[in-house]
């Protein structure tokens, strides 16, 4: 008996032991994925999605701004940053939505409290307060479940809705027996007993062949994301999933075309076409939303990187959306239409993307997606950027 | 509740077998190792190696372009780095003031640097705890925090090294035409310095604040970076660099700071480290570290105090939280950091391997002196007891149990843990049918050996 054996037949036994029966007519599996990629540190929008065709952007942007000739122009005024360029191929299978001067909707610069808000898809830090994926699960109809990609649980995740975490990790081989004997030990602590027997089921789907290749980082995102999509594919697989994705807080020597951030951006391009490739046919219900706490300064710092700044990038990838598009009221880099005279200026909320690309995905009402962003009803959802 | 054994495992690294049974007064244990003298590591446990000279080596060859000596000097710097591990870790195998060094691992995550990404960080970040963090811990927070804030592996982590006043000397006197471009300010290091190490995000700072903090700042880089070099003085140590700092007079929090070259810091540093809003940041993040998850507001209010009253007298504020109530109630439990754990598993079965645990805690995602970002790791049940996590445990428990000497009775764990008559782990360690290494691995896997 391996390691999934014993993990199918304990949750048949879970089951049989509970002894009632399972009242499973009213309920339709939710088709939807939803995969939230956090780039935490604050990606750098103007270096990722360039505004050559703004007037102002050469000179604002100096050391930093790309030649032309570099840029993968997706209309006049935006293109991709070089490493950013394998996304293409979904722009031309009209499967990329460009978001830019979006920002979360509490104007801060700390790493901390943009990802808190980012996460919790608040409009102000608050304590302690769910995140909004596990609302998502809460509010969202049919049988449905959420999983980290993550070391840890991050806040996106945290809330009543019971969510599995996954990570490559590998630490030994152990057996079947020794895993039962720990889960019967483990169904006496009442915090540890949930997470324990999550493991145990999530390590069944991903199988022995994701873990191997080491770390997420070490050959970009793409092993993680390869096993990420493993997860989700599956017909009860998750259909939300938070993944993660750090070291964007480049406040010195960015770089251009092959460039330290350049060479992020191409890892980040690549795992993201290895993980559509990796979902098969089940890529037709998925929706994929790259997002980051802030962006950063207009200008280059003085040590040719940049500072925490506002407004940024994003993108919303999948089938689901209705026509390739940069969507963004570009509020220009001219030096007056900066905000504080330093970052791009917002001009679109975190919560009106979120809100059209769940909708979307998980065919919710406007007041649904509303339920997963308390007080945003006056924030008008995208729905319009879905099919 | 074992107040022995609680006060081994909530203050210390861990319980070793046998050891609860000879303490009497479990608090003055506690109370006992804050009067001792402060937790130093000397270099020599690096066999005489020197980081400094050894990034140095790494310079000096890459300046020259030798490659060969480039790999020599590189491969000098990894056994160093190994070096600073091993003799950390060691330390925490085999102490006999575990709750020192666990002041030590506090204060080096709360002002953390991370050799995960600058050479430069890699290289230092052992000598970082060793000469920043360590004589400091039971001394002032605002020495701690100067020693921090000019120690080149802060320097280069958070970039204040390469920051420049923008009407310095340095920026006008550089010549049209220039190879170089000119710098200019970084704000990375002031901001995370307001944020992470004093006021914390709620203290009331502007980005005012931030800017002008940095400008204070500016000069305090590392002799012998690039650009900063003068004749002989490359030794890759603290250096206050007049050229590079911003004159004139700056206002940070309502205070004015005249001109004052390296003093500017040194006021502004021992300002915030004194302000209040430090005081209640740092009393939430002990107590919230040492007693509860959610920490009790009564708790935090008085240590907050005594941090504020004596100025930050690191010593006393430890005493006075060890001296709450709250610590000693039994009710609240702490989850141990993955770090925390496998240390607690290697104390209590005396089967310390420093060498090894670098990996192991990478494995666990709780690599030594490598947080992900400036806040350092989490300290919280929600941060880790996460399924992955659990399962991670599990897995390196049956690793570590698989080395140990035939002989060894895992029923003795239970003395190492709190558990109820009614646990099944009794049952399970005194189950002749299952081998002994799996009952090792059993024990230190279980729920219980989790909590301290």
């Amino acid at each position: 008996m391996d390691r999934r054996d014993f993990v199918r037949n304990m949750c048949l036994g879970g089951i049989a032991t509970f002894g009632f029966p399972t009242v499973s007519f009213a309920h339709i599996r939710q088709p939807g994925r939803l995969v939230f990629v956090l780039l935490r540190g604050g990606f750098d929008g103007l270096a990722a999605v360039v505004p050559y065709g703004d007037p102002s952007y050469r000179s604002l942007r100096g050391a930093l701004a790309f030649d032309t000739s570099d840029v993968n122009a997706l209309d006049d005024t935006f293109g991709l940053a070089p490493g950013l360029a394998p996304l293409r191929a979904f722009w031309d299978d009209d499967e990329l939505v460009v978001l830019h001067a979006m920002a979360i909707p509490w104007r801060t610069r700390s790493h901390f409290d943009g990802q808190a808000i980012l996460e919790t898809g608040l409009d102000r830090p608050i304590g302690a307060s769910d995140g909004w994926l596990n609302r998502l699960l809460q509010v969202m109809p049919g049988d449905r479940s959420g999983i980290a990609i993550a070391a840890g649980m991050p806040r996106s995740m945290v809330g009543s809705h019971a969510v599995q975490t996954w990570s490559p990790a590998q630490l030994g081989v152990v057996s079947d027996e020794y895993l039962e004997r720990l889960a019967s030990l483990y169904r006496a602590d009442g915090t540890l007993h949930g997470p324990f027997e999550a493991a145990l089921q999530q390590q069944d789907a991903v199988g022995e062949e994701a873990m191997a290749g080491g770390g997420a980082r070490r050959g970009g995102i793409t092993p993680l994301m390869r096993a990420a999509a493993r997860i989700l594919r599956q017909d009860t697989g998750p259909n939300v999933a938070a993944v993660e994705f750090s070291g964007w807080d480049t406040h010195a020597n960015q770089g251009l075309a092959g460039g330290a951030l350049d060479r992020l951006l191409g890892q980040l391009a690549e795992g993201l076409v290895a993980f559509r490739t990796e979902m098969e046919t089940a890529w037709r219900d998925t929706t994929v939303v790259v997002m980051t706490e802030f962006g950063r300064t207009a200008r280059p710092n003085g040590t040719r990187g940049t500072d925490h700044g506002t407004a940024g990038a994003g993108f919303v990838i999948g089938p689901r959306i209705a026509r390739s598009a940069v969507l963004s009221d570009w509020p220009g880099l001219g030096g007056s239409a900066l905000y504080e005279g330093r970052d791009l200026k917002p001009t679109l909320d975190t919560r009106a993307v979120l809100k059209g690309a769940i909708a979307a995905t998980f065919d919710l009402t406007a007041t649904q997606a509303d339920r997963v962003f308390p007080d945003s009803a006056g924030v008008r959802g995208l729905y319009d950027m879905m099919g | 509740m074992d107040v022995a054994l609680h006060a081994l495992n909530r203050f210390g690294l861990g319980a070793r077998i046998g050891e609860r049974s000879g303490m009497t007064d479990p608090r003055g244990w506690v109370l006992d190792q804050l009067r001792r003298p402060p937790p130093l590591l000397a270099p020599d446990r690096l066999a005489g190696a020197d980081p400094f000279a050894a990034l140095r080596e790494v310079r000096a060859a890459q300046a020259a372009g030798d490659m060969a000596a480039l790999a020599r000097a590189r491969r000098g710097m990894t056994r160093i780095v190994a070096a600073e591990m091993e003799a950390a870790l060691t330390r925490r195998l085999e102490t006999d003031a575990p709750v020192l060094e666990r002041l030590v691992s506090f204060w080096s995550n709360h002002l953390c640097v991370s050799s995960a990404g600058k050479v430069v960080v890699t290289a230092l970040a052992g000598a970082y705890e060793r000469e920043a963090i360590r004589p400091h811990v039971l001394g002032r927070f605002e020495d701690m925090v100067l020693a921090s804030a000019s120690h080149p592996a802060m320097l280069t982590y958070l970039d204040n090294a390469q920051s420049i006043g923008p009407r310095s000397r340095a920026a006008q006197q550089r010549r049209p035409g220039a190879q170089r471009a000119v710098r200019g300010l970084n704000e990375n290091y002031a901001r995370e310095l307001l944020e992470l190490h004093t006021l914390g995000v709620d203290g009331g700072y502007t980005q005012q604040d931030v800017q002008e903090l940095a400008r204070v700042l500016t000069g305090w880089t590392v002799a012998g970076l690039p650009g900063r070099a003068r004749a002989g003085d490359d030794n890759l140590r603290f250096a206050f660099e007049p050229l590079l700092h911003e004159p004139g007079a700056k206002v940070v929090l309502g205070v004015r700071y005249a001109e004052a070259g390296i003093e500017e810091g040194r006021r502004a540093i021992r300002d915030l480290c004194r302000h209040p809003a430090t005081g209640r940041f740092i009393g939430h993040k002990l107590v919230r570290h040492f007693i509860a998850d959610e920490p009790p507001q009564a708790a935090v209010d008085a240590v907050a105090r005594v941090f504020t009253d004596t100025e930050g007298d690191l010593r006393a504020t430890v005493a006075a939280l060890v001296e709450r109530t709250e610590a000693w109630n039994g009710v609240e439990r702490k989850f141990r950091t993955p770090q925390d754990w496998v240390v607690a598993v290697l104390r209590a079965l005396d089967a310390g391997r420093a060498a090894t645990l670098p990996a192991q805690l990478r494995q666990l995602r709780h690599p030594l002196w490598s947080p992900p970002a400036p806040n350092g790791f989490g300290d919280t049940t929600r941060e880790w007891a996460d399924p992955d996590s659990l399962l991670n445990r599990a897995e390196l428990a049956r690793t570590i149990a698989r080395r140990m000497p035939p002989g060894f009775d895992p029923r003795t764990l239970l003395d190492v843990v709190e558990t109820t008559a009614a646990d099944p782990l009794r049952s399970v360690l005194a189950d002749a049918r299952i081998s002994v290494d799996e009952r090792i691995s059993l024990a230190v896997a279980a729920p219980a050996f989790q909590w301290r």
